[in-house]
């Protein structure tokens, strides 16, 4: 995975009045720390930073240029987003160097359709993998092809592309296949619904 | 139906909780593959919550699972009809939860999509606010 280029501009004002004023203006406020430097308040610019996630995953590499100053490579570790509005919040951008192994949180894709009469319940939608910098893997996929009731898929399960390697135990779970729940052992449904009144008068909180 | 085991530690006779501001937490779909989230503020009570369960699991049939991801531990209280004011407050009546905007009320895990959307469509029209189905991996960091 490549770096996309983002230019920012410094930030000057800060708490929640100057982060409306940043957002309305079509930024995200961000911060840029790491490697030992001072921390560094920003600003970038919010479709620009939505269209390189939407397309390099959520540890795209950023080259961040401030205001013409020397261009910083940089890795998201915190994104906050409005579970409504699904727009950026705040960036927590953390430096790396080239060259430089950093472990990230990488998508598990599941591939293939489990055997037939059977439910895949996944565990871990990511795992943990160590890599270089800038050539970090945008997901991983494994296969659950044919997978019978009582298949466990391990973090060691999974095929790592070149250069990576696991930063969690290969015994970790990231997805299991159970049998398909029949309809004899589902739960009783709708008992109280069809219990009438005297239902009804259970279901009220008790008088104490 | 769901409601509190035990009665409430608190106050038996709560006032009505806050109905402001957007959910906390329980905003990302983590169990199933695609979930209910709240785009209003509601009490939503144990039997609409049963009922969008039942036309869920009705509509999916078998093979996949569903989680509830509220639980109505809030009571409210209701005067009978045609009394007068005054004589204290009336009788815990329901159990509601209390749901803001961004809540993640259901999540369901199913192999064919369609269905999953379809079944989610049908619990929505039992809920009192306006929802909306999302998957998971959608504003996830």
């Amino acid at each position: 995975m490549s770096e996309v280029k983002i230019s920012a501009e410094p930030r000057t004002e800060f708490g929640k009045g100057g982060a409306r004023r940043t957002r309305r203006a079509g930024l995200v406020p961000a911060v840029l720390y790491g490697h030992g430097e001072k921390p560094v308040h920003i600003a970038l610019p919010a479709r620009e930073f939505a269209a390189a996630i939407r397309h390099g995953g959520l540890n795209q590499v950023f080259a961040i240029d401030v205001q013409g100053g020397a261009s910083t490579l940089a890795l998201p570790k915190a994104i906050q987003k409005d579970p409504i509005k699904d727009t950026y919040e705040h960036i927590d951008l953390i430096i790396v160097k080239r060259g430089e192994k950093v472990t990230v949180d990488v998508p598990v894709i599941l591939t293939g359709d489990a055997a037939k009469n059977t439910l895949v319940v996944t565990e871990s939608t990511t795992l943990s993998l160590t890599a270089e910098a800038l050539h970090l893997p945008e997901s991983v996929e494994v296969s659950i092809e044919g997978a019978e009731a009582g298949t466990q898929i391990t973090a060691g399960d999974v095929t790592l592309p070149r250069g990576s390697e696991l930063a969690v135990d290969p015994s970790t779970v990231i997805a299991l296949v159970s049998a398909a729940q029949t309809v004899a052992e589902e739960p009783a449904e709708g008992e109280a619904a069809e219990g009438g009144e005297s239902a009804a008068a259970e279901e009220a909180p008790a008088e104490a | 139906m769901l409601m509190p085991r035990k009665p409430p530690k608190g106050f038996r006779k709560p006032h009505h909780p806050d109905r402001h501001g957007a959910s906390k937490g329980g905003t990302r779909v983590v169990f199933g593959e695609f979930g209910i989230q709240a785009l209003e503020p509601a009490y939503v009570t144990n039997r609409q919550i049963e009922s969008a369960r039942i036309a869920m699991t009705r509509h999916i049939k078998r093979g996949g699972k569903v989680w509830i991801s509220v639980f109505p531990d809030q009571a409210l209280t209701k005067k009978p009809a045609e009394t007068r004011m005054g004589s204290g407050k009336g009788s815990p009546e329901w159990w509601v939860a209390n749901v803001k905007p961004g809540r993640i009320l259901f999540e369901m895990s199913f192999p064919n999509e369609a269905t999953a959307r379809e079944a989610m469509r049908r619990a929505i029209h039992k809920l009192p606010m306006k929802c909306r189905i999302v998957t998971r991996g959608e504003g996830d960091n």
